[in-house]
């Protein structure tokens, strides 16, 4: 067996057997559905109650790619900790001695941790979709609406991308707290807070979630833009990542 | 064959490793010895590609580490500072190193045998004691039935029973034509294990040699005698030249003169000796008195 291929096999064995990093994957699935099935039923009784907090530009579409953005915060800590865990424990040592050629072992983890999250993203992104539908009833969408498969497909591409921009980060950081401190916040709520100040509105626009959101909004003119500056910003990441991997010393 | 090559490492202004160069042979134990701080670890860490020294090169098998194929097939290594994750089980820890480098997964379940961990294979490495991390260390060194062993300071962690065996295990590597290369700062243990010594201070090598060549150079004997009469066998031994210090029980340790010659010099003189018997200071002072008086000169 090849080389490259070995250490494929060993990197998702330890994905599947360090238990932090597992957890941190698994919980962005009920996290995830929870609140598509929660957004649903509070849309629902809103609209059924003519509630004015119903915000404007609700569309039952939109709504149905609500829940992920709260999962993904699940997949940041996942991409940091597939890293982390490495420096942390020391564990590193021991990669670096089974795959000594720096490049394929940080190529190999990056490679893993991406398709890990794009396979658990794929069903939970649909799912969440449904969900949150089937908890909208009488004013729920079809998932074959227009605009809709191809906002889908963008979410699970930007939350692959998320947790490879994470993973990039911790490499960077060779630990799990300031990246965590950083990327927390920054999705949860401050590059929205720019967006809402005019000012600074322009700059929020190019933030790695900012312009990736436009990729699950659905019937956006934007979405390759969003996916472009997405994509420069992890890649950028995973660069860092990787030279700050190459000078490791220790 | 591992072949270290004028090898340095800088750390700011401090030179851990200062020049050094060395060959370990294949089909005997050799001691890599050295106080702590002498380098030894920062050398077995260029040697295996996680440091990058500053000047200089290791080969292992004729290669740098990087460019060996399925490392881990060729070189079983344990080092103090690579350590398992504490979520893993011990099992899951060695799969995914075997499986990193091909290795059949039933290997897994003979080396956890061989360390005598089989017991614990399925408890999570947090649960470990140091001796128990030690031996997983140990199994993963062993996993890909490798020709070459780096083993920086092995004994560390063990019981006596664990020791006892760790030499059974290196001799027997060795016998077998393999390369074993063994880290340790106690002379004592070294000499009981190891057929050749590498020793280094402040980064340089001190010696290159065979252990009972090693020993036989730079062994201090003394000669211990008892006398009611110590006061004026010292002044005679200062007489002719020997050096004698008294011990806190009474007795004299002399240097410098053999037994018999003492012994006709007290009889001579017409003093009684109690006891007259030629002592070997111990390994560890010994090298402690190596490293003392050659801090910086090659021996």
């Amino acid at each position: 067996m090849s080389e490259t291929l070995a250490a494929v096999r060993a990197e998702f064995t330890k994905v599947r057997c360090v238990r932090t990093t597992y957890l941190a994957l698994l919980l962005f699935v009920p996290l995830s559905l929870l609140v598509a099935a929660l957004d649903g039923a509070s849309a629902r009784s809103a609209i059924d109650s003519h509630n004015p907090l119903l915000r404007a530009g609700f569309t039952p579409q939109q709504a149905g790619l609500d829940g992920i953005l709260y999962g993904q915060l699940a997949l940041i800590v996942f991409g940091v900790l597939v890293v982390s865990s490495e420096y942390g424990s020391g564990m590193v040592r021991v990669s670096l001695l089974a795959v000594p050629r720096r490049g394929r072992l940080f190529a190999v983890k990056s490679l893993v941790a991406a398709a890990v999250t794009a396979a658990v993203a794929i069903p939970v992104t649909v799912l969440g979709y449904l969900a949150t539908q089937a908890a909208l009833g009488p004013h729920g969408a079809s998932i074959g609406d227009a605009g809709v498969p191809l906002a889908l497909g963008g979410a699970v591409g930007y939350l692959t991308l998320m947790s490879l921009f994470a993973l990039g980060v911790a490499a960077t950081a060779r630990s799990a707290v300031l990246p965590l401190a950083v990327l927390l916040p920054m999705v949860l709520a401050g590059s929205h807070i720019l967006t809402v100040i005019g000012a600074t509105r322009q700059l929020a626009q190019y933030f790695p979630d900012q312009a990736g959101l436009q990729m699950l909004t659905v019937g956006s003119h934007r979405a390759v833009t969003g996916f472009a500056v997405l994509l420069a910003w992890t890649a950028a990441a995973l660069a860092c990542g990787f030279l700050r991997q190459w000078r490791w010393d220790g | 064959m591992i072949d270290v090559y004028d090898l340095t490492k800088r750390y700011g202004q401090n030179t851990v490793v200062d020049g050094l160069s060395f060959t370990v042979r294949p089909g005997a134990v050799t001691g890599f010895l050295g106080p702590n701080g002498a380098g030894k670890s920062t050398t077995m860490r260029m040697m295996l590609g996680l440091t990058h020294p500053d000047s200089g090169s290791a080969r292992i098998a004729g290669r740098p580490y990087h460019e060996l194929r399925h490392p881990v097939r060729q070189v079983g290594a344990l080092l103090e500072t690579a350590v398992a994750h504490r979520g893993l089980t011990a099992a899951n820890h060695l799969r995914w190193i075997a499986e990193s480098n091909g290795i059949p997964r039933g290997r897994v379940a003979q080396v956890l045998d061989l360390v005598g961990l089989s017991g614990a294979a399925r408890q999570r490495l947090g649960t470990f004691s140091l001796g128990m991390g030690q031996r997983l260390g140990l199994a993963a060194a062993l996993l890909g039935d490798p020709a070459v062993l780096v083993l920086d300071e092995p004994v560390n962690g063990l019981d006596a029973e664990g020791i006892r065996w760790l030499r059974e295990l290196l001799r027997h590597q060795a016998a077998e034509g393999r390369t074993v290369l063994v880290s340790s700062h106690l002379m004592t243990e070294m000499s009981l294990v190891a057929d050749h010594l590498i020793v280094v201070h402040r980064g340089r090598l001190l010696a290159d040699t065979s252990t009972a060549d090693f020993i036989r150079r730079h062994a201090r004997s003394y000669v211990r005698v008892r006398t009611p009469e110590a006061v004026m066998l010292a002044r005679e031994l200062d007489r002719r030249g020997a050096t004698s210090t008294m011990a806190p029980d009474g007795s004299l340790e002399v240097g410098g003169m053999p037994a018999a010659e003492i012994n006709r010099l007290a009889a001579a003189a017409g003093l009684t000796l109690d006891e007259l018997s030629t002592q070997t200071g111990s390994l560890e002072d010994t090298f402690l008195g190596l490293v003392g008086d050659r801090s910086d000169a090659r021996v």
